[in-house]
């Protein structure tokens, strides 16, 4: 009887498990399945080298190489900004503070991490974009660079928390040798934490262009959305946000759908191979 | 000499990233609660949204429940899957390799983008399933959404049980279920809670995977699991996105990240109380 159970049970666990990894390839296969009707249309390379998003207009007009590079500018300016930011509070927290006001942080850090994207767009709307209106009087202070800004908020919490891990256990290493030879705290923390954990701080960026490319709300409330070249201080549009906009417009199974759906595949697998870099880069820092 | 200087500007550097840090937080917080607690009262919470263009009146008592159930939903799809994934890899797992290919595919799933979740959820549960746009399609996406993080944190949770109570337990010729259920589990209860409550504030939070799978601009407190919802999120971004009312909108979004906070502070409140036990 014990032994039934005992049966019973571990097929059901291996069951969920094989159903929720089954649940990625799901996602694969529907996307493709979609977007493979567009890509008999029109194919695959022209559809990202191209310069003209026209729905309504014939399938030739349909691509989206400016869309791809909106969506990776916005993220670089994002981590550009959200870097030396991360870094050095993940320095302060993981070197100059005490356990308590540590605890303090991350919990604020948490939160704010938590804070849905919506909700910073709004903000972002409300405030960045209006800022650039009023102070810089640009003609629409929906921009990259707002973008930009915003992304960096949102990402600084994951590139803090994969920081601040790895400088805390190499801190806790070297520092009695440090302090035993007399150098200076901030000196050790350049020569050695810093160096040290340069992997933990590769990963943090990586996951951060991760995130910034996939976000959706907060990005397509503060660029503008119109798919042209994106420059800093002009209008662009992402990937996300093209999907999110348009998605409810296009007549479903026409040629407009799949290509959402097209243009989502090629951003699912731009994520995948940063995801799986991301794994890579992980397991070589805990060995 | 030099060095003295590049230890200045060093220091120089941390101090001033961790003001920005703390002035980004201050000024988000201000920024909401400052602008939206005028709006705040009880028609506001306990009223139906009215007025022409709709929104623009009234309250937003169906998007607090929306939002509150899409959040049960996801929570218990994400925590089944989760929970018995994280249990395999730790106690049934024997060959590294399967382990590793698990841990691969949870991190894809995790970098996932929520906008591709949602057309995902719109192919597979809405167009396919015959689902349509519902709570149930909206929880089930969410929960897709935020099983990796689950999974990762769980099996944290599992691994760091102490090895020796597990190996007594199994000298003792105690069977492996009943040592999971009788032992381990209730061991890490709280902690695993508090990491679903967490996973479910996140859910509430995303908008993009609902926009194509649940909300709705307007409908009442749902009755069942195929009725489409309105949610707090998606409601917001309608105020915001469309201009319909921007006293309103901050009424929402404070109402937003009040609820969130609380769900932050009881999730909080559980990794405690699991702390001062040991």
């Amino acid at each position: 009887m014990k032994n039934i159970g005992e049966k019973i049970f571990s097929t059901v666990i291996k069951l969920l498990t094989l159903f929720s990894l089954l649940i990625l390839i799901f996602i694969v296969i529907f996307i493709f399945k979609e977007s493979f009707i567009f890509f008999r249309e029109v194919p695959i390379l022209k559809f990202i080298t191209g310069r003209t998003w026209n729905p309504l207009g014939d399938p030739n007009k349909l691509s989206i190489f400016p869309i791809i590079l909106g969506t990776i500018y916005v993220s670089l300016i994002g981590i550009l900004i959200a870097l030396p930011i991360g870094v050095g509070s993940a320095i302060v927290l993981s070197n100059y503070t005490g356990e308590r006001f540590k605890r303090y942080v991350r919990g604020i850090i948490d939160i704010l991490a938590g804070i849905p994207s919506v909700v910073y767009g709004f903000i972002g709307l409300l405030v960045l974009v209006k800022f650039f209106e009023v102070r810089f009087s640009f003609p629409s202070g929906e921009s990259v660079l707002a973008g930009g800004i915003l992304i960096s908020i949102m990402i600084l919490p994951y590139i803090i928390s994969t920081c601040s891990e790895s400088m805390e256990k190499v801190y806790k290493e070297y520092y009695q040798y440090s302090s035993a030879l007399g150098v200076s705290k901030s000196y050790m923390i350049r020569k050695i934490v810093i160096p040290e954990s340069r992997r933990a701080i590769l990963a943090g960026v990586v996951l951060a262009l991760g995130r910034g490319m996939g976000e959706t709300m907060a990005v397509m409330m503060v660029i503008g959305n119109a798919p042209i070249m994106p420059k800093l201080l002009k209008k662009c549009q992402t990937i996300p946000s093209l999907i999110a906009l348009e998605m409810g417009m296009a007549e479903v199974g026409s040629l407009h759908y799949h290509g959402l759906f097209a243009s989502g595949f090629i951003l699912m697998i731009i994520l995948l191979l940063i995801n799986i870099i991301l794994y890579f880069i992980r397991k070589s820092i805990d060995v | 000499m030099s060095e003295k200087i590049k230890d200045s500007i060093f220091k120089i550097w941390l101090t001033m990233s961790t003001l920005v840090l703390f002035i980004i937080v201050v000024y988000i917080f201000g920024y909401i609660f400052k602008n939206g607690f005028d709006s705040i009262n009880l028609e506001f919470i306990f009223g139906n949204p009215k007025g022409m263009p709709l929104g623009s009146e009234g309250g937003v008592f169906p998007a607090i429940i929306g939002s509150l159930l899409l959040m049960v939903i996801a929570c218990i799809f994400a925590s089944i899957l989760a929970i018995s994934t994280a249990i395999y890899t730790v106690f049934y797992c024997n060959v590294k390799k399967i382990e590793n290919i698990v841990h691969l595919i949870i991190q894809c799933m995790a970098g996932v983008p929520s906008i591709v979740l949602g057309l995902f959820g719109y192919t597979l549960l809405v167009m396919y399933l015959k689902l349509g746009r519902s709570l149930l399609s909206g929880g089930i996406t969410l929960g897709i959404m935020i099983f990796p993080y689950i999974q990762v944190r769980v099996e944290k949770i599992l691994r760091e049980v102490d090895k020796s109570i597990i190996e007594s337990s199994y000298a003792l010729g105690v069977s492996k279920v009943y040592t999971i259920f009788k032992l381990i589990l209730p061991l890490c209860k709280s902690d695993i809670i508090s990491t679903i409550t967490l996973a479910g504030g996140f859910a509430m939070g995303a908008a993009a995977p609902i926009v194509l799978t649940a909300a709705v601009i307007f409908a009442p407190v749902p009755r069942s699991l195929s009725s489409p919802v309105m949610a707090l999120p998606f409601h917001l971004y309608i105020l915001t996105g469309e201009g319909i009312s921007l006293e309103k909108s901050y009424g929402t979004a404070l109402i937003l990240i009040v609820i969130l906070l609380i769900i932050n502070f009881i999730s909080m409140l559980l990794g405690m109380k699991r702390k001062e036990h040991n």
